[in-house]
């Protein structure tokens, strides 16, 4: 569904990502993991458009997407939540979530796709009318989910979705992951919680200073020597 | 007397308003302070000098000329803004006062540098009798036309979905676009917006003025800057504070004064500007923007 | 930039006058250099180019007759002075680098006195177009000469009128920002005091202002109520301040002088209905400004806006004149000659500088603007013993 190949990213002289090669099929969960710099978020950047990348192809489902603006991937079918969720503080719930679907649906359609949202998420049917600025870290996180999920995107791009929780609220964000899949959705997560990720993933890469340094199963990945040292921390 | 004050301050006031607004509304998305608006107002002006002379009755003539300030607003985005996005905020600046003057010189020399008499209806030179004091019918219009604008406004930027990708795009631009909204219509729609209103400010402004020239936006865009800064650069509620703050000080110094610190009149407005800052950097009402890397 | 583009224009225009004039002339004339500072952009510019158009008229003139007292080519230098004090006393010292032996100034006091401060330790003669402050010459010194009616002759002027009309109570409306709009309003509430009138209130205003809501609103609640509101405001201003006034319910006549008869307050049709204002000339039937408005339409190619056209061209005559007294291209003898004229024939009447400051004695036609036409009402010259001191 998703390939990026040889994808570089320069910000002027740092170069962040070097090179990046990574495959995901239809309906799997891949993580992204490596250390905090490790080019993970610019990787993501650059699939949804924010980032333009310096050399590299990516394709997704057969379209060259590569240095397209962000508007255009968004169309095609893929939702980045962005690092620190991003919510727009000053718009309520109801505003946040409308805007998701603004572009993807027709009127009725988007309507009936705000109940499916306030349906998997109860929270935020009780707080609709407040202002996305005044809920909590764990509300907003999923706020920021069920915003990119109101475009029905095919692909999503996670970056960081445990940032800043409480343990308990990840664990209920992470369900709920685990849940999209079964939804029939593709998700691409990058997460500094290696742990966490690994557990929930089918596959996934380890980045290192810019490059893709592992590839494999989860499990593989979960027992490699490398990973346990580095990032699980045995 | 001081009712009639009060009056003046408000008309006076939502003219301010509705250019801070424009102002506010461009920078709020683009980050951009558009010194050109005030040449958006002398477009409105000559469009309405020019629809009066080709024989449009008054009220047509006030739509053309409300309407070319803001097609005049959208071909400045697109011709003088859009190749340099992405360029620095300097470079944008300096864009723009090259159009304000760009466009200055075009009426200086395309028309003339004298001003041009615009005679308005002369039902908008009577006054009519409420109680006890005279109310002009200008003042009346100034401030039903302000108010009923900044309504609209509201209205669009609440209940229309491209209004609040505009509320959400002054927060955070980045995110709007990676939900599928165009970035461009985003900036078309803001520049369109403080085109409008700068074309409305303009009739009230040459109702009170019966005259346009090349130069008349230079004043009122520079009390519309004060205004915005006053009330929180980018935040469009500040604007409008903003500008109903500098018309209430305005009048109140002019009707107090005494004529030996007259002089001194854009001074002691200007020191007040200060004062507020001083106690508020943000301005009044501080506009929303999340902080970003 | 925009301002030399427009520099450029002119140059071009100037140069195409200048270069037919000199293929047209006897090659052995002697060149002399004026320079002109003056306004082409900026709030002065309706004031200066109509003027500046006139003086430019006569200069062709004279120099396809061999130029100023049939011997001296005039070469006129234009530099644009942006209506901007600082800038003039730039240009007018670009304009001394570049040999001028006369100066012509902007139709403004306080730029004019930049320049003249400049040409004034030179002894080059200094022509305002049309500055009418009469603080204006003294404030330089001999070499500075007025060309138009004074201020406070055409305040006197226009107080007797009102006297005579019967007017008692004026309110009086002025800026702090110019000579003109300071001084002028006040020199007609001293004759008008000394006439029998009073003043019952007095306001100010600054130029460029967007509302005169609050002056307004002092105006009405005045316990003595005014017959009469006098000022100087000129564009923007004036029509601002009148359709605000007007606006609010306020019927009370409102007089101004030279500087609002122009074409701008003209076109404000009924608004200005019963405005008197004053001119340098008016043309009768058969009188001589009557055949150089004539004149000019056919140089110019439009009828002239006001009296400042004439007003530029008799600067030329006058100039020619005080050349030929000299008899030389020298400034000083230039500058001597022209103090030293006396009943001159102009075009809209006599000009003596003879026995005065420098401010010409000349008439001054009293105007009222009526159903959107200008209406002659008289041509008077004020007795030299009402005129209040500068």
């Amino acid at each position: 569904m998703l390939a990026v190949e040889a994808l570089k990213i320069r910000y002027g002289e740092v170069e962040a990502v070097r090179r990046v090669d990574l495959s995901v099929g239809g309906g799997e969960i891949i993580a992204l993991v490596g250390a905090n710099g490790a080019g993970k978020s610019s990787t993501l950047g650059a699939i949804a458009g924010l980032v333009a990348p310096a050399a590299g192809r990516i394709v997704f489902d057969g379209t060259d997407i590569t240095g397209k603006p962000p508007e255009t991937i968004s169309r095609r079918g893929v939702s980045l939540v962005p690092e620190g969720r991003r919510i727009f503080a000053s718009l309520s719930v109801a505003e946040n979530l409308r805007l998701g679907g603004a572009m993807h649906l027709a009127a009725p359609e988007a309507k009936a796709r705000e109940q499916e949202m306030l349906d998997l998420f109860p929270i935020l049917r009780r707080y609709h009318r407040i202002k996305g600025g005044n809920l909590s870290g764990g509300e907003q996180q999923m706020l920021a989910i069920a915003r990119a999920l109101m475009a029905k995107p095919r692909l999503i791009l996670l970056d960081e979705p445990s940032l800043g929780l409480a343990p308990r609220m990840i664990d209920t964000v992470f369900d709920l992951i685990a849940g999209l899949r079964r939804n029939g959705l593709t998700v691409l997560l990058v997460e500094q919680n290696v742990a966490l990720a690994l557990e929930i993933a089918d596959r996934a890469t380890v980045l290192a200073n810019g490059e893709a340094v592992l590839a494999g199963t989860a499990k593989e990945l979960a027992t490699s020597d490398l990973v346990r040292q580095a990032y699980l921390g045995a | 007397m001081v009712a009639q004050q009060i009056i003046n301050a408000v008309s006076l006031g939502g003219v301010y308003a509705l250019l801070a607004l424009g102002l506010a509304i461009v920078f709020s998305i683009v980050g951009l302070i558009n010194f050109a608006h005030g040449e958006l107002m002398t477009v409105s002006g000559y469009a309405l000098l020019a629809s009066l002379f080709l024989g449009f009755p008054f009220p047509a003539a006030v739509l053309v000329a409300v309407a070319c300030g803001a097609l005049a607003a959208v071909a400045m985005e697109r011709v003088a803004f859009r190749p340099m996005r992405g360029a620095s905020i300097t470079s944008l600046l300096l864009t723009s006062f090259a159009v304000s003057s760009l466009l200055k010189v075009v009426f200086q020399n395309g028309v003339s540098a004298r001003p041009q008499a615009i005679a308005m209806p002369s039902w908008m030179t009577g006054a009519f009798s409420l109680g006890d004091f005279t109310i002009g019918v200008g003042p009346t219009i100034s401030i039903v036309v302000s108010v009923l604008a900044l309504i609209a406004l509201e209205v669009f930027l609440r209940r229309s979905v491209t209004g609040t990708a505009m509320r959400a795009a002054a927060e955070d631009f980045d995110v709007v676009r990676l939900l599928g909204i165009p970035a461009s219509r985003i900036i078309a729609t803001a520049f369109l917006l403080s085109g409008l209103l700068a074309g409305l400010a303009a009739m009230l402004w040459v109702a009170q003025r019966a005259s346009v020239d090349p130069l008349m936006g230079f004043t009122p865009v520079l009390k519309a800057f004060i205004a915005a800064v006053v009330g929180g650069l980018g935040s469009l509620p500040g604007a409008v504070a903003g500008g109903f703050l500098l018309g209430v000080i305005e009048v109140f110094l002019q009707a107090t004064l005494p004529a030996a610190a007259a002089p001194y009149r854009d001074a002691i407005v200007l020191s007040g500007v200060i004062a507020v800052l001083l106690v508020r950097p943000q301005g009044l009402i501080p506009a929303v923007r999340v902080q970003r890397s | 930039m925009p301002t030399s583009l427009y520099r450029r224009h002119h140059a071009a225009l100037c140069a195409a006058v200048f270069g037919i004039a000199l293929t047209a002339a006897p090659a052995l004339a002697e060149e002399i250099i004026i320079g002109a500072a003056t306004a082409q952009t900026g709030g002065l510019a309706p004031y200066d180019q109509p003027a500046l158009a006139g003086l430019r008229m006569a200069l062709d003139e004279l120099n396809a007759k061999g130029g100023l007292g049939g011997k001296y080519k005039v070469n006129l230098i234009i530099k644009d002075t942006r209506s901007d004090t600082a800038q003039t006393a730039t240009v007018a010292q670009e304009l001394i680098d570049a040999g001028a032996k006369i100066m012509i100034t902007p139709c403004d006091a306080d730029p004019s006195i930049s320049a003249g401060q400049l040409t004034q330790p030179l002894g080059i003669p200094t022509l305002t177009l049309c500055g009418s402050a009469p603080v204006l010459t003294e404030a330089v010194g001999d070499v500075m000469f007025g060309t138009y009616p004074a201020d406070n002759v055409q305040a006197t002027a226009v107080a007797d009128f009102a006297i005579a009309e019967g007017k008692k109570k004026v309110f009086l409306l002025t800026s702090p920002d110019a000579t003109y709009t300071a001084n002028l309003p006040e020199y007609f509430g001293k004759v008008f005091e000394k006439k029998g009138g009073t003043v019952v209130g007095r306001g100010t205003f600054t130029m460029g202002q967007p509302d005169f809501s609050a002056e307004i609103t002092n105006i009405k609640g005045l316990a003595d109520q005014p017959d009469l509101i006098m000022t100087a405001a000129y564009e923007p201003d004036f029509p601002a301040f009148i359709q605000q006034l007007r606006a609010a319910g306020v019927t009370i006549p409102v007089y101004g002088a030279d500087a609002i008869g122009t074409p701008t307050i003209k076109g404000l049709g009924s608004l200005v209905d019963g405005v008197v204002f004053t001119a340098a000339g008016y043309a009768e039937p058969g009188s001589k400004l009557e055949a150089f408005n004539a004149a000019f339409a056919k140089h110019a190619g439009h009828a002239p806006e006001s009296t400042y056209e004439v007003n530029g061209y008799e600067i030329g005559l006058i100039l020619d004149e005080a050349v030929k007294t000299a008899g030389s291209d020298d400034p000083k003898a230039i500058r001597d000659a022209i103090a030293n004229l006396k009943d001159f024939d102009g075009i809209t009447g006599k000009i003596t500088y003879a026995g005065t400051d420098r401010m010409p004695l000349r008439p001054v036609a009293l105007m009222r603007y009526e159903g959107g036409e200008q209406k002659h009402v008289e041509t008077v010259t004020p007795d030299a013993a009402d005129v209040p001191a500068p």
